[in-house]
């Protein structure tokens, strides 16, 4: 367990959006990448063999973080805000 | 149509754009990232309610940032992905650029290439479990974010930048279990004798010795020659984390020592962001204490392409001084080739920081080159991901050497085993495979090249590429 | 190594991989040069198709045409039952897939073009039938319901380009050949009654000797010629292909367009495979001349015609990422017939190329195999016979 957790400063108003059909709650200004590891989410997607991965990069470059949003594919959590409603998904097929 | 259309927002794009703006010349900037600043100077998102981010030690940034957003004539699109470089039949040079679903094209006379760098790969056993991060990935998240990766971490690598992340997580209250640094300690007292000769420079060295003391006011064990080896997790456990001591030539001597972690930052120096360069045609060079393949470029940054200027991190790994520098420059020669002149103090003073910049990144890079071979050789169980995306092995790549005897480069590799033919465009395996066929054949790097890159230079639904004609 | 070999091969494509192989595997000498790497060009980037039936270039230009192209079909079908063999025959694991092509339509006129083209398939011996929308629904229910009717043939598909050539290299070393990569061919004469032919580095040359040559060299063919004295006639095309990211198994076809350019595959790792023959643009000196060494550029234009096509026929590729475009050059020529056979005046020397030489090159290499060993083709060549121009 990575155990990611927010440092006390101030954030933006609440969003909730869903990961895998369950409530995620955030604060705007926050990406889906930071979101999604404050919520202790053990894998972003998984690869073709079944291998669990969560954001190597966090700049944009590895795609390990690469998750499905509103039904839009390869989309990098570490580079898209969180908001309000927002449906994500792991990815089908890496 | 723009005067120039510069990619990336870091320290060498935003003084180009200056430099450009201030000639009068309309500029577009394009970035990925939310907010202008690049890898070092990441702020938290304006939702935060703060401006600006923690800068030290570079005093210049603070004015950097605001002059650049604060400028009338420079136009900044944020959020969106340059994912290639089209030449029309009539010559005209354009961006094709993308918001994630659509497409489009931004034309101009000038394109200048400030793409920065990203964290060097290594592959090692474990180094796809989830908690194994990039330095950059902990600290960008600690920067902008707030997020602590963490609670207790293991810093390794062998780049006085893995010091201050270090400082920087204690501070935050991380518990550190280790920093392995891969080298001895004396290399980093050297550079600080070294200093002094060179004047006028705040740099990450000052900051690294600033976070010594952090690190030796928090009792962290600080390892000298220890080398990351592998990493093992058993279900939702720590990671396990073996590190290995090793001699000058980083082979290793002894046995590993283990380190129980959440999370994992590696930091073994940065590879220069080339692919939009080599998309569009650029040459590029090996120059392995820059960060491996280079952007060729003239005294005035000028690439191969002439329409193509580069500044920063493509062309040597060198530091936020130096891609500050490089930017100031290269702005005022794309002025010079749109035939505007720049005011002769500026131009002064732009090439007396070039200088400045210069020697201390000589010394830079010479003294905190990585030691490819052996990192490559850290993936030499068979069983090693050297791929991310496509999760080919060593193991695979060897097995492809020896059947194809024939096959002595790094993209006939990819051709033959797919490695690097995944998401990430090859970027984080280039250098593993690379450095795998030299040890096979017994040649250098270099001669096994580097990959092509192609367009989109990150993936974009097809759907962009429909809109590329309007 | 000596350096008198029976046969040198003069490139490393599918075409001059293939050929080492089957010459090697007779017991002939061979020794293949190849300038770069094995399957760095035409033959590593391309789209793998195995194409039977007439392609939409041979049928935009009329019927006429179409007849003229389609008198290359007895190389068709022998390709056709040479792929289906070649994992055996080579002990390789070569990808080939031939589980059927469709030929599409969305008009009216595109449905008539496909029926007078399958007739003229028809005669040659082809089996290329029509099948209306229900059969559509039936067998590719993946594609759009804009699409009427399509022309089926059952033996085409393809095979993986990105690993055959190499494949055929293996192949060819386990049968006795030499391979020597990073070696350019810099010069060809004739030598009592064999070549002599200088291979290498500007530092290091070489000189081997050999009783026949055989040119494989792709879109360098015309250039070697020259190099002979010869005219071989191409005309060079670069061309555009795009690769998405893996998904789930959709499309079991070859899908091409009677009404334009398209090539529709999904590869065996998931990947879908775009293409269809549009444009890239090769690089000019200032008299004209193409410059083959230097990679061609993509077309803004061919980008989003491609992906337009595409969409058109499967809507929901629009979401899906592209990883990569990439462009690579290839021959045609005038009346889209191959150039196969004895290179014009220069006895014991042999050559191959133009069209789908992807799909062709084991017919191509099982003629040239024939040619150096003296033997008769099995396949009638006199269509392909690179004289013809100069006969006028
Ligand atoms: C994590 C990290 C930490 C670092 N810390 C230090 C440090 O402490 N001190 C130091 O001296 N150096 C540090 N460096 C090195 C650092 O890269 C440079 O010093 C400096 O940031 C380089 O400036 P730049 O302008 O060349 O590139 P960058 O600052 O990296 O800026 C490049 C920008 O281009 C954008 N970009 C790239 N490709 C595209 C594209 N295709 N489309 C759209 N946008 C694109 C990126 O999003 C990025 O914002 C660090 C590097 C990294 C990666
Ligand atoms: C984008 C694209 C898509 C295509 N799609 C298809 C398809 O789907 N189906 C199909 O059947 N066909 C297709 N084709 C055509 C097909 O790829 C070619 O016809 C075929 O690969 C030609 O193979 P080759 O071995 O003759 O040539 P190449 O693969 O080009 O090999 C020629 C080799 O000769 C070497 N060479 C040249 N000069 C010298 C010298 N002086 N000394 C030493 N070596 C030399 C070159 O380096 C090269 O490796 C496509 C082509 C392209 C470009």
């Amino acid at each position: 367990m990575a155990n990611f957790h927010r440092l006390p400063v101030a954030r933006g108003r609440p969003v909730r959006f869903t990961f895998e059909g369950a409530p995620v709650d955030s604060f705007a200004g926050e990406t889906l990448a930071t979101a999604l590891l404050a919520a202790q989410v053990g894998a972003f997607g998984h690869t073709r063999e079944g291998n669990p991965r969560l954001p190597f990069c966090n700049m944009g470059t590895c795609f390990d973080c690469a998750v499905q949003v509103d039904g839009r594919g390869l989309v990098r959590a570490c580079l898209t805000d969180v908001v309000e409603g927002m449906v994500v998904n792991m990815q089908e097929i890496k | 149509m723009h005067d120039v259309a510069i990619v990336g927002a870091g320290p060498a794009g935003m003084a180009g754009a200056l430099q450009l703006a201030r000639a009068g010349l309309s500029v577009v900037v394009i970035d990925e990232q939310a907010r202008a600043g690049g890898q070092i100077f990441r702020r938290p998102p304006e939702e935060f309610g703060v401006r600006h981010g923690q800068y030290r030690p570079y005093g210049w940034a603070r004015d950097l940032i605001e002059d650049f957003e604060e400028h009338p004539l420079i136009e900044t699109r944020f959020r969106q992905t340059v994912f290639g470089i089209l030449r029309d039949p009539e010559g005209q040079i354009s961006l094709a650029v993308s918001d994630g679903q659509r497409g489009t094209r931004i034309k101009a006379r000038r394109v200048l290439l400030a793409t920065g760098a990203y964290d060097m790969p290594v592959a090692f056993p474990g180094w796809t479990l989830p908690g194994v991060m990039t330095a950059g990935a902990v600290q960008s998240l600690l920067k902008s974010q707030k997020l602590l990766a963490g609670r207790q971490i293991v810093v390794a690598g062998s780049h006085p930048i893995q010091l201050i992340l270090a400082a920087q997580l204690l501070e935050a209250g991380a518990d550190l279990a280790a920093i392995a640094l891969a080298r001895d300690l004396p290399g980093f007292l050297e550079m600080a004798r070294t200093l002094p000769a060179i004047p006028g420079n705040v740099s990450i060295f000052t900051e690294a010795l600033r976070a010594m003391a952090v690190i030796a006011r928090h009792r962290v064990p600080l390892l000298r020659r220890t080398l990351i080896s592998a990493v093992e997790q058993t279900g939702e456990g720590p990671l396990r984390i073996s590190l290995r001591k090793v001699d000058a030539q980083w082979r290793p001597v002894g046995t590993a020592r283990e380190f129980e972690a959440d999370v994992l930052a590696l930091g073994y120096g940065f590879t220069p962001s080339t692919e939009l360069a080599r998309q569009a045609g650029c040459a590029l060079s090996w120059h392995s204490a820059g960060g491996g393949w280079t952007v060729q470029h003239d005294d005035n940054f000028r690439t191969g392409v002439q329409e193509i200027f580069v500044a920063g991190e493509q062309t040597g790994v060198a530091g936020a001084g130096r891609a500050h520098a490089e930017g100031l420059v290269a702005g005022q020669a794309i002025a010079h080739s749109l035939g505007v002149g720049a005011d002769p103090l500026e131009v002064n003073r732009a090439q007396a920081l070039l200088k400045s910049s210069e020697r201390f990144a000589g010394v830079m890079q010479t003294m905190f080159e990585p030691n490819r071979t052996a990192l490559a050789d850290l993936s030499h169980h068979s069983a090693t991901v050297i791929c991310r995306c496509e999760e080919i092995t060593s193991g695979q790549l060897e097995d492809a050497l020896t059947c194809n005897p024939f096959l002595t480069s790094a993209s006939a590799a990819k051709l033959e085993c797919r490695t690097g033919m995944g998401v990430c465009q090859g970027r984080y395996c280039e250098g593993t495979v690379a450095a795998r066929i030299a040890m096979h054949h017994n040649t250098q790097i270099a001669q096994a090249g580097h990959f092509n890159a192609h367009l989109p230079v990150k993936p974009v639904p097809l759907g962009a590429y429909g809109d590329l004609d309007h | 190594m000596t350096a008198h070999f029976d046969t040198i091969i003069i490139g490393g494509g599918l075409l001059g991989c293939a050929t080492a192989w089957m010459i090697a595997r007779e017991g002939g000498r061979v020794l293949l040069l190849e300038r770069d790497q094995i399957n760095q060009h035409a033959s590593g980037s391309n789209a793998g198709s195995l194409h039977f039936q007439l392609e939409y270039r041979m049928i935009e230009g009329g019927l006429d045409k179409a007849r003229k192209a389609a008198e290359a079909m007895p190389l068709h079908l022998d390709a056709a039952e040479l792929w289906a063999d070649l994992p055996r025959l080579t002990a390789e694991p070569i990808v080939v897939k031939q589980t059927g092509g469709l030929m599409i339509a969305e008009t009216a006129d595109q449905v008539r073009l496909l029926e007078q083209k399958t007739e003229i398939e028809r005669a040659w011996g082809l089996d290329n039938r029509m099948i209306d929308r229900a059969g559509i629904e039936r067998i590719a229910p993946y594609l759009s319901d804009r699409v009427i009717a399509a022309a089926h043939c059952t033996t085409e598909g393809k095979a993986d380009a990105r690993t055959a050539g190499p494949a055929f290299a293996r192949a060819a070393l386990a049968a006795g050949a030499h391979i020597r990569t990073r070696s350019e061919v810099r010069a060809l004469s004739r030598r009592g009654r064999g070549w002599s032919v200088v291979a290498g580095s500007d530092e290091s040359p070489q000189t081997l000797q050999a009783d026949t040559v055989v040119i494989a060299a792709g879109v360098w063919t015309t250039r070697m010629g020259q190099m002979m004295g010869a005219d071989l006639p191409t005309i060079p095309l670069a061309l555009m292909m795009t690769v998405t990211q893996r998904m789930a198994p959709l499309i079991g076809h070859l899908v091409q367009h009677a009404g334009g350019r398209l090539s529709l595959k999904q590869a065996l790792d998931g990947n879908i495979l775009i293409g269809g023959g549009w444009p890239a643009r090769l690089l000019r000196d200032a008299e004209g001349t193409p410059d083959f060494d230097a990679k061609p550029q993509l077309e803004a234009s061919s980008l989003a015609g491609n992906a337009r096509i595409a969409m058109g026929v499967l809507p929901r590729l629009a979401g899906v990422p592209a990883l990569r475009s990439w462009v690579g050059t290839t021959t045609i020529t005038p009346d889209q017939l191959p150039l196969v056979g004895p290179v014009p005046g220069c006895p014991g020397a042999f050559v191959a190329t133009g069209g789908s030489a992807f799909t062709l090159g084991p017919s191509f290499a099982q003629a040239l195999a024939a040619l150096v060993a003296g033997r008769q083709p099995l396949t009638d060549l006199r269509s392909f016979d690179p004289a013809r121009y100069a006969k006028g």
